[in-house]
């Protein structure tokens, strides 16, 4: 890379790792220090063919999406996940409180879930990406991506049993006849 | 709210909480690519650097021998090529450098976690022209003249050198050493050979959980992190295998598990490529650090050309961009470009003008190159071997060695 090359990733880096790493912070399941690993990765390979990649942000995104899913870092064994403290109700009380624990309880649920499986749901739900667009980024077939949300948000469920409350999801209603496991190709 | 509405908020909220990257992280991505890049061509750089700056007399180990003609002789051909032979089979040349042998690198797995990387070469037989497997040698140097070859037999480090005859294929004399070597290099004029010390084998490899090969399977091997087993190095007289070892001492993150002695451009000096600043670190026979030469200041140990034959040129990194490759060829004082060549990654030098490199096909895999011949002022590159295939890394790539013939 020359010095001009250099000095747009820098620029790209500046502009866009805060954002990329909230995406890659999702996909470990909350590990900050797991999440900036995954990011530099992406961003080396990245790196490899700066000047030859149309969209860099496209290209970093599905590779944190593949390299999560292929769980490269399964070197280290699993760091335990902290989850902040539950709020302290005495600061507000009502449904406020309720949901806020709700979503803390989520939180730990969805870092109990497979790579493969948080994969999906942050890219169903926090990036808004149709089903075609989550096969396509993933290399798998939409009925996979279907088969793998349902059998997610089961299992959040089954974590987190205080979810029972919640009404069923479209996702939940409407299971798909796939059953194949994710195949993710390299 | 239903679970879908949960997940949602839940994403949502767990990321608007990240507090952002600081701002050397840019830097640290970029330091740990040329960490990568480094280890991925180390040995290729130490094997190809000093051999090919200075076109001069070869060791001769029989002067009987001086009326029988050698294959990179008898071809006067300025180009000598074989576009359609990947991995090459007759002898590749342009002007004075020549192709004097490469190798493929498998794994040998010792237990289902520990490997070693094992090379194996293929070198020109000066007798038919042909590149002939030689599966004694764990490393192979060839000298200017492409007459003879350093070699080091099987399991490393190794505790002899053999001068290997290229006309016979026969070891003509073991050089004995005290410590462990595991890597020889010629100097430019062929007299002297630097060997570099390892407690042990350089190429132990481990298996990790990892993909970043991205053949789909978490199955990759490295040399452990951080971890280096080199002691320093000796400088060797050819002819009289007599030469001192110096130990060397270093901090072991800024090493890769092979990390290798080469020779300066004048053959005065050895350096080390190191993965940090300042990249290379030069030291005197004796093993005392010194100041890089001035010619040199800009060079890094991962681009194989280095100087032109009249050391006013220096080849440099990539310079491509989205559709085309290109390097880059810098005034050796300054580190400042002063001109831009074809090709993807330079090799060597072939006269001040032209050079080896490797280069793709434009818009194809970066990985699926070929030897070409680039030339200084023109965009005209000539093909000098078949395309290598596989990714990086991949079984069956081979890895030129080039000297002057």
């Amino acid at each position: 890379m020359d010095a001009e090359g250099q000095e747009s990733f820098r620029e790209f880096v500046a502009g866009r790792s805060s954002a990329l790493l909230k995406t890659a912070v999702l996909l470990t399941g909350g590990d900050r220090h797991a999440a900036e690993d995954l990011l530099q990765n992406a961003l080396v390979k990245a790196a490899g063919r700066w000047g030859r990649i149309d969209d860099p942000e496209a290209y970093v995104r599905r590779i944190l999406y593949r390299q999560q899913i292929s769980r490269w870092r399964l070197k280290w064994p699993r760091r335990e996940i902290s989850v902040a403290e539950l709020p302290d109700a005495a600061g507000g009380s009502g449904d406020g409180a309720a949901a806020a624990e709700l979503r803390l309880l989520m939180r730990g649920a969805l870092a109990r879930l497979t790579a493969r499986q948080r994969s999906v749901l942050v890219l169903r739900y926090f990036e808004d990406l149709p089903e075609t667009d989550v096969a396509r980024i993933l290399g798998c077939s939409v009925g996979t991506v279907r088969s793998t949300t349902h059998r997610s948000l089961a299992r959040l469920r089954a974590l987190a049993p205080e979810l029972a409350t919640l009404g069923p999801a479209a996702a939940e209603r409407q299971p798909s006849r796939d059953f194949s496991p994710v195949e993710v190709r390299p | 709210m239903n679970v879908e509405e949960l997940v949602r908020d839940s994403l949502r909220e767990q990321a608007a909480g990240q507090v952002p990257l600081g701002p050397g992280f840019a830097d640290r991505v970029l330091t740990a690519r040329r960490r990568r890049r480094a280890r991925e061509i180390a040995s290729v750089a130490a094997a190809t650097v000093a051999v090919v700056a200075v076109a001069v007399g070869v060791p001769l180990l029989d002067g009987g021998k001086d009326d029988v003609r050698l294959a990179s002789e008898m071809n006067k051909s300025d180009i000598i090529a074989h576009p359609e032979q990947s991995p090459p089979r007759d002898l590749i040349a342009a002007g004075d450098t020549a192709l004097a042998a490469y190798y493929t690198t498998s794994l040998v797995k010792e237990t289902a976690d520990k490997g070693a990387d094992r090379r194996t070469y293929r070198i020109l037989d000066q007798e038919t022209g042909k590149y002939v497997k030689d599966t004694r040698w764990s490393f192979v140097d060839v000298a200017p003249g492409m007459r003879t070859a350093a070699v080091l037999e099987q399991n490393l480090p190794a505790k002899r050198i053999g001068i290997l005859d290229l006309l016979t294929g026969e070891v003509e004399r073991w050089i004995p050493v005290d410590e462990g070597v595991a890597a020889v290099e010629f100097s430019p004029d062929g007299d002297k050979l630097v060997a570099t010390t390892y407690d042990e084998n350089p190429g132990l490899r481990y298996r990790q959980d990892y993909d970043s090969d991205g053949d789909g399977k978490a199955n990759d091997w490295y040399p452990e992190w951080g971890q280096s087993s080199r002691t320093g190095f000796y400088v060797l007289d050819v002819d009289s295998g007599k030469g001192a070892w110096s130990k060397v001492s270093y901090n072991a993150d800024d090493l890769n598990a092979r990390q290798d002695f080469a020779f300066s451009a004048d053959g005065k000096l050895v350096y080390s490529g190191l993965m940090t600043e300042p990249h290379e670190q030069f030291y005197d026979f004796e093993g005392n650090e010194v100041a890089k030469p001035a010619n040199e200041k800009h060079l890094h140990w991962g681009v194989e050309a280095r100087l032109s034959p009249d050391g006013k040129l220096a080849a440099g990194d990539f310079a491509g961009g989205a559709k085309t490759t290109a390097s880059a060829i810098n005034d050796p004082h300054t580190g400042k470009r002063v001109h831009k060549v074809r090709g993807q990654q330079l090799l060597a030098w072939v006269d001040n003008k032209r050079l080896i490199a490797w280069d793709i096909t434009p818009g194809s895999n970066e990985f699926h190159n070929r030897l070409v011949l680039v030339t200084i002022g023109s965009d005209r590159t000539v093909p000098l071997s078949g395309f290598r295939k596989g990714n990086d890394g991949a079984g069956g790539r081979w890895t030129p060695i080039f000297a002057q013939r």
